[in-house]
């Protein structure tokens, strides 16, 4: 029988660098034999054990982790390379619907195949490199993703549909492979081959989930960390429409504007539900948000401060506190909704604000006049910056009646200031 | 008039700008309208202006602001004393 032993990964290396050229979660076709994401997740050697599964009780596969390196690439790559893609319209209409109840990997093989009328199936990217290596590797029928020695079989894209149809019936993480089978009606797979098979497609779901939940994060970061210098980042959040067009000197854009950083994080969690896992988005969400936020709120006076992590942090922590639940509150609650004014997504501004300054000083008790000098300067000539604090801005009527008051009427004063 | 009110808060919106440029530097009102004026040209009295309703929107940040620059003499102090006692330390 099959016999997925950790011995395995020894002969993954060519799968590396595919791995590597394929965001990380292809199989090289050649390693007919092999799994090759092993090689780069050492969880699987513990779960992985055929021969006891199967030894014991066959029905039973417990805890079938595979990283979704595993799967994903498989699918493609057998999507590819079999000759069968070709009866694509066949498939067009099995898998119309079934398909479509698959998450992410699923869903882009199907609606390729219903592009496709009669030839090349036009995957994404990922999945044309995998066909090119594919191709080239092994012709189309002996692929072999799960037989490890001699069983070979040739998952073609009419036998994953059955698959993945039989999967969703008994439920992703239920599904058994003897039940798998069973469903199938295909009498020349073995358990081991469904098994495997099964791994692979739940590590490649699993995987395409935490891709993009890295994804919409490390996005996030960029946006809000400032990963480049300050000009760059502010130069990009023109570009999110978040600032006020460039020439005129008006209010910050209405929250509305404002807030669209958020809508964009929203686009990469949508895909998150696609996957079948509604919880994701939930979860994620409060891991990205408070994560910077938090420390933004109770540095607000100190914006670089929390950053640099001084010891100016604290006290301000200390003395913020009133402060903070207000501000930590309103980001637990969806960056969108409920948001009163512009100051929460004005937050967002706090960490490109440390590429602007430059070369400020992150510990300023008493700023030096060189640092002042500068900052008001930026402000001067390069007015579209975003504020670095957000505060909520003054009515402009107030400040007017104000000014009155004190005998000011020309704003902005058009004879020379004395 | 449209230009008026626009070019009236433009100008309040640079100060605006400027104001929470000196907060990120730690700087009180005083110190404000001080470099504003030197710096930009901004009457002290606009700065004080937009700098009390500022206040008056944002009452929390601006509490908080005001305990946190109180505490910095402490701080100062403490920071001293620290200095001290890691230049009497021999290791």
């Amino acid at each position: 029988m099959l016999a997925l032993s950790p011995a395995t990964r020894d002969g993954c290396e060519g799968a590396s660098e595919f791995l590597d050229t394929s965001c990380g979660f292809t199989i090289n076709p050649e390693e007919e034999d092999e799994f090759p994401d092993f090689a780069d997740h050492g969880d699987l050697l513990d779960i992985i054990d055929f021969d006891d599964i199967f030894g014991v009780a066959g029905d039973v596969l417990p805890d079938l982790e595979i990283d979704p390196e595993i799967l994903s690439g498989d699918f493609s790559d057998h999507m590819n390379a079999s000759s069968t893609i070709t009866t694509t319209s066949d498939k067009t209409d099995s898998q119309g619907e079934t398909n479509k109840s698959i998450s992410g990997k699923g869903e882009e093989v199907v609606s390729k195949r219903d592009d496709a009328a009669a030839e090349t199936v036009t995957y994404d990217g990922e999945s044309d490199r995998k066909r090119k290596y594919s191709s080239s590797a092994s012709s189309k029928n002996n692929r072999n993703i799960e037989g490890k020695r001699k069983v070979k079989v040739d998952w073609t894209p009419e036998l994953h549909r059955r698959f993945v149809e039989a999967v969703e019936q008994l439920g992703v993480d239920k599904a058994v492979p003897s039940r798998i089978l069973e469903l199938m009606g295909v009498h020349c797979l073995t358990r081991h081959n469904v098994a495997s098979h099964l791994q692979k497609y739940r590590s490649h779901r699993k995987h395409l989930l935490a891709r993009e939940a890295e994804a919409a994060n490390w996005t996030r970061k960029r946006h809000i960390y400032g990963v480049d210098t300050g000009g760059n980042i502010n130069g990009r959040r023109n570009k999110n429409g978040w600032l006020a067009p460039a020439p005129t000197l008006g209010f910050p854009p209405p929250p509305p504007v404002a807030v669209s950083p958020t809508p964009v994080h929203h686009h990469h969690f949508r895909p998150l539900h696609v996957w079948g896992h509604p919880t994701v988005d939930q979860s994620i969400m409060p891991h990205v948000w408070p994560k910077h936020l938090p420390p933004p709120s109770t540095a607000m006076p100190n914006p670089p401060f929390w950053v640099s992590d001084s010891p100016y942090w604290h006290p301000m922590h200390n003395g913020t506190t009133p402060y903070l639940p207000t501000v930590a509150t309103r980001f637990r609650a969806p960056p969108v909704a409920g948001i009163p004014h512009a100051l929460p997504p004005h937050h967002t501004v706090y960490k490109p604000n440390h590429g602007f300054g430059g070369a400020r000083p992150p510990v300023d008790l008493h700023p030096s006049k060189e640092s002042v000098d500068a900052a008001i300067g930026d402000v001067l000539t390069r007015p579209w910056l975003p504020l670095p604090l957000g505060l909520k801005p003054p009515a402009v009527d107030g400040v007017m009646t104000e000014l009155h008051r004190h005998g000011v009427s020309k704003v902005p004063p058009t004879a020379s200031c004395a | 008039m449209g230009d008026h009110n626009s070019s009236q808060a433009s100008y309040i919106h640079l100060v605006h700008h400027l104001i929470e440029e000196c907060i990120v530097l730690n700087m009180g009102k005083e110190e404000c309208m001080d470099a504003l004026f030197k710096h930009a040209n901004i009457k002290p009295i606009i700065t004080s202006t937009v700098w009390k309703e500022l206040e008056k929107e944002n009452k929390e940040f601006f509490e908080a602001y005001e305990r946190r620059r109180e505490e910095i003499p402490t701080e100062k102090e403490t920071a001293r004393r620290i200095r001290d006692l890691l230049s009497r330390t021999t290791i």
